[in-house]
């Protein structure tokens, strides 16, 4: 594995397929797309995570407990999150995306940028670039050529086994103004926004289109303000003075001025190790010692030598075809099996498997180059020790004030030690490492 | 934003008790102002010793008095010779 800077693209396509999971359910089972059905969460299966539409005409809307949506709908089907199929669906649909350019960068399930600067060349006009765009997603897996435009309705022979009309696409500079273009797109058809025209077409959208928090879209709202033409009629400084440097981003993106390049994935190779128990396995402990040794094994890969893991993922099947899995990315990347452990060890407390695991794989899929600092500075083992608790300490300080969005941790200090008057002695102030 | 004085919170905060005194003029039972209910009863009375200080500004008079509850706890009282009022606070 070799260091070097992924490629970018100012000009971006947002494709992006709403509902992706229960896009997935339907193609896998088209009775779905029927009668109303709901997706429930892979982390709680109390509650319900995808709503399909007939689902939510009944009223059942996502964080629903099942008790309470089957209330509403008493015909509604629900299904149990398959993660892995997902995943693999996402993984096919990325690697038909680059056939059509080398620079793809996913954003979340069923939403992915794909770069086109540079395509103009091979297709024309944007439109063009767009249309190469569908017909990739969907011939890729058939071997067909892009330029072919073969028929787009042949399921069977797609990349990506979903109705066409789940596909929106965007175009235009920058991320943003491509997503927000895959937002008004009709459900099979794109929105092209041509250079110059992007002021134009952001002005006539809604605030909520922009990465906004609830306290913030709230304040805004106060403000008066409906559109993001609203926004950008006040002076950029005075939205500064207000929101500071995130309403810095907001007024820019909102603006036009900001466009965030398309960032091209590296491509890891990724590291498994798996194992398949001889019978179905249940007790989260043995799992745990599973974990413990597929993580060992795949630390031992030569191809690890020199990178620290910053992404791992545990995938499993279950009893009777169904699949389970958790994902974990390390604030901090380490080499260490007892750190890579740690988070998955949580996930698994919190989210067990619902059925027995028939196997067991452990996939190491992103790295980070190896220790450098610390070779470079830590003298001894104690040292690259301490260094090691420090980095901990100020990640955990770090998360525990964006959970509680305050600090609950203080360190003594003294103010008047020599004070007769006890209470002004010491006091606590703010811990910060 | 804050600045860096706000930022401090001082430690061993004296809380407001209401304290009954013997014949001795010695604590005898505490109350806590929060609840009322919560009576400590003294069992030894320790150290005692006054604190006159700040005559410039607000004059400060203390009496202090350590003692140790019947449930075995140690803390340090003291009466605010001023506003009348005792305190209770953990020991140094």
């Amino acid at each position: 594995m070799t260091r070097k800077s992924p490629p970018t693209s100012s000009y971006a396509a947002c494709c992006w397929i709403p509902l992706f999971a229960l896009r997935c359910e339907e193609a896998r089972c088209p009775e779905l797309a029927a009668q109303p059905c709901a997706l429930l969460a892979p982390d709680d299966l109390r509650k319900v995570w995808q709503v399909s539409p007939l689902a939510r005409q009944a009223g059942v809307k996502a964080g629903l407990t099942i008790s309470q949506a089957i209330g509403l709908c008493p015909t509604l089907r629900l299904c149990e999150p398959d993660p892995v199929h997902y995943d693999q669906q996402l993984a096919q649909l990325l690697t038909a995306l680059g056939t059509v350019s080398p620079v793809i960068e996913p954003a979340e399930l069923g939403r992915v940028f794909v770069g086109t600067d540079g395509l103009e060349r091979l297709h024309g006009s944007p439109e063009q670039i767009v249309e190469a765009i569908e017909c990739g997603m969907w011939n890729a897996e058939c071997g067909m050529s892009v330029q072919g435009h073969p028929p787009r309705h042949s399921l069977e022979r797609s990349a990506f086994r979903t109705p066409h009309s789940a596909f929106r696409v965007g175009w235009g500079k920058g991320k943003f103004i491509s997503w927000v273009a895959a937002t008004r797109a009709r459900p099979g058809h794109a929105v092209v926004v041509r250079p110059g025209k992007e002021k134009a077409f952001l002005g006539a959208q809604p605030l909520a289109v922009l990465p906004l928090d609830p306290d913030t879209h709230r304040r805004l709202r106060q403000l008066g303000l409906k559109t993001l033409a609203d926004l950008t009629a006040l002076p950029e400084a005075a939205v500064v003075a207000q929101f500071g440097r995130a309403g810095r981003r907001l007024w820019r993106l909102a603006a036009g001025v900001l466009a965030e390049p398309v960032v091209g994935r590296e491509v890891p190779e990724p590291i498994v190790a798996a194992l398949t128990f001889f019978s179905p396995v249940s007790d989260l402990g043995v799992l745990t010692q599973a974990l413990t040794q597929l993580i060992e094994r795949a630390l031992k890969h030569p191809r690890r030598i020199g990178w620290r893991v910053r992404q791992v993922r545990v995938r499993a099947a279950l009893e009777h075809g169904t699949s389970w899995m958790i994902d974990a990315v390390l604030k901090d990347p380490s080499a260490d099996p007892s750190r890579i452990l740690a988070p998955l060890k949580t996930r698994l407390d919190l989210a067990p498997p619902m059925k027995a695991v028939e196997r067991l794989a452990v996939e190491f899929a992103a790295f980070v180059p190896g220790t450098t600092e610390l070779q470079l500075f830590a003298r001894d083992a104690n040292a690259a020790a301490r260094a090691g608790r420090r980095r901990a300490l100020r990640n955990a300080v770090q998360e525990i004030k964006l959970r509680l969005r305050r600090s609950p941790l203080y360190r003594i200090i003294e103010v008047q030690p020599w004070s007769r008057i006890p209470e002004r002695r010491y006091a606590l102030i703010d811990y910060e490492p | 934003m804050r600045n860096g004085t706000d930022r401090l919170r001082a430690l061993n905060v004296p809380q407001q008790v209401d304290v009954e005194l013997d014949a001795a003029w010695q604590p005898s039972v505490v109350r806590t102002r929060l609840d009322p209910h919560d009576e400590r009863r003294v069992e030894a009375i320790g150290e005692v010793w006054r604190i006159d200080d700040e005559w410039w500004r607000v004059p400060i008079h203390r009496r202090y008095v350590e003692v140790i509850f019947e449930s075995g706890k140690r803390v340090v009282l003291f009466e605010d010779l001023v506003a009348k009022e005792w305190w209770m606070q953990q020991p140094a």
